[in-house]
């Protein structure tokens, strides 16, 4: 038996000789803890990611139990937040994992979105998709973005999306992802829209695919993830498909300059 | 203080190449990053090395007793860039080999003092003084308001795939 074939992550070695030291030493984020990013926060901790900053200020209710992974009946009870559904998570798999969680959006403690490698966003709507697009842009993290629909039709039609856009790269609106008549269009039904339909299996669906990206970025395993990736799901054949509008979006960037990073400040003209 | 650097992967690439190319009579080249410096939160620093700027080839000064020295043109050059974007500097230059990279002995005595030459306009800014290798990376850095240098604890690019250098 090799040396590789032992160990905790001996299942895993294919993954590379160094892998599972960068898998350690990266420092994950995740916006939002609810369907999509309790799945994510589960794989990552199974994974040996050991390094996590989380946010959700929303505490688990009745109608989150059918798909929030970790969760229980006494957990709605309680009233328990998400970020201490997700840390319990972690830390019952990888005791020894770090945790930074906050009970906020992650627009109130911003530094600390900051201090990671990787984000995975797991936010409702297209604004909130933008602003941390935004927001990681300009402090050079990688964003995952997954997210998930149900339209209604006979039969309803299940739809959703994972994208990776990285600093440098075409983004979700070069993608044509975010655009402005769907954020108009949004911001016009803002307050009119109710609870949104959301089951466990794409979630977890467009997590697993989301992870899978991540761990390929990390530790360059199939050594073919190359450029940005915009994925389609189309739940109700339950395929995942390369979006055509990622081989349209132009080459170079033009929403998000790598020359202007870093806080907003003002320029001596 | 814990310090992190984080390049994307277009500048990083764009600094290494540039480094490997030959020069005329220097056996090495150097070049500089423009850096941008953030909270991280608590006592983390986050700066951000977001250009990179090649030294062009007559602004070294041929002494064959160095590796490469850059005359005063590439220095006031890289000063007046600070004052112009209001952006920190980094020293750049390439050892050639695989593994963590150490500052020479003539590094530790030449380079913090273009440093502090930087430091001088730009007191509000993170400069500092950075040594690739082929696959790893170290980073000397100044803050604005620090008594001395500090090392960087972490050493990130951004890109296909995310690359940690330190």
């Amino acid at each position: 038996m090799k040396p590789s074939d032992q160990g905790p992550f001996s299942r895993q070695s294919f993954l590379g000789p160094h892998s599972q030291e960068y898998i350690e030493q990266c420092v994950v984020g995740i916006a939002g803890l609810g369907g999509g990013g309790s799945h994510i926060v589960q794989q990552l901790a199974h994974l040996g990611f050991l390094k996590f900053v989380l946010f959700d200020p929303d505490g688990i209710e009745e109608s989150n139990l059918n798909r929030l992974v970790g969760a229980t009946a006494r957990d709605v009870v309680d009233k328990t937040l998400k970020i201490d559904i997700a840390r319990r998570m972690i830390l019952s798999i990888r005791p020894q994992a770090e945790v930074l969680a906050f009970s906020e959006p992650w627009q109130a403690r911003p530094e600390f979105l900051r201090r990671c490698d990787l984000v995975f966003g797991c936010v409702d709507g297209l604004d909130q998709r933008r602003q941390l697009e935004a927001t990681t842009r300009r402090y050079l993290i990688p964003l995952i973005d997954i997210g998930m629909d149900v339209y209604e039709g006979t039969p309803p039609s299940v739809s959703g999306q994972v994208i990776l856009s990285m600093p440098g790269h075409p983004c979700m609106s070069c993608m044509s992802f975010l655009n402005d008549d769907d954020l108009t269009r949004e911001a016009e039904a803002y307050g009119a829209a109710g609870s949104r339909p959301q089951v466990v299996w794409p979630n977890g669906f467009l997590a697993s695919a989301a992870v899978g990206i991540a761990v390929d970025l990390v530790t360059d395993w199939s050594q073919s993830l190359r450029g940005p990736v915009y994925l389609s799901y189309r739940g109700n054949l339950g395929m995942l498909t390369q979006d055509p509008f990622l081989q349209h979006a132009p080459k170079h960037c033009s929403h998000f300059d790598v020359a202007n990073v870093g806080p907003p400040r003002f320029r001596p003209m | 203080m814990i310090i992190h650097l984080r390049i994307p992967e277009g500048v990083y690439l764009q600094a290494l190449a540039d480094l490997q190319r030959p020069h005329p009579f220097a056996f090495e080249r150097v070049g500089f990053f423009s850096s941008v410096l953030a909270s991280m939160g608590g006592d983390q620093q986050l700066v951000l090395l977001n250009g990179y700027h090649a030294v062009p080839d007559d602004h070294y000064d041929d002494d064959p007793e160095y590796g490469a020295v850059i005359g005063s043109e590439a220095i006031r050059t890289t000063m007046q860039r600070v004052l112009d974007e209001s952006r920190g500097q980094f020293h750049v230059h390439l050892h050639h080999h695989a593994g963590l990279p150490r500052p020479s002995r003539t590094d530790r005595s030449s380079l913090p003092r273009i440093i502090k030459s930087l430091r001088t306009v730009g007191p509000k800014e993170a400069s500092g003084y950075m040594i690739l290798s082929d696959d790893r990376a170290w980073a000397e850095v100044s803050l604005p308001g620090s008594s001395g240098p500090l090392l960087a604890a972490r050493i990130a690019v951004a890109g296909f795939p995310l690359r940690f250098l330190k």
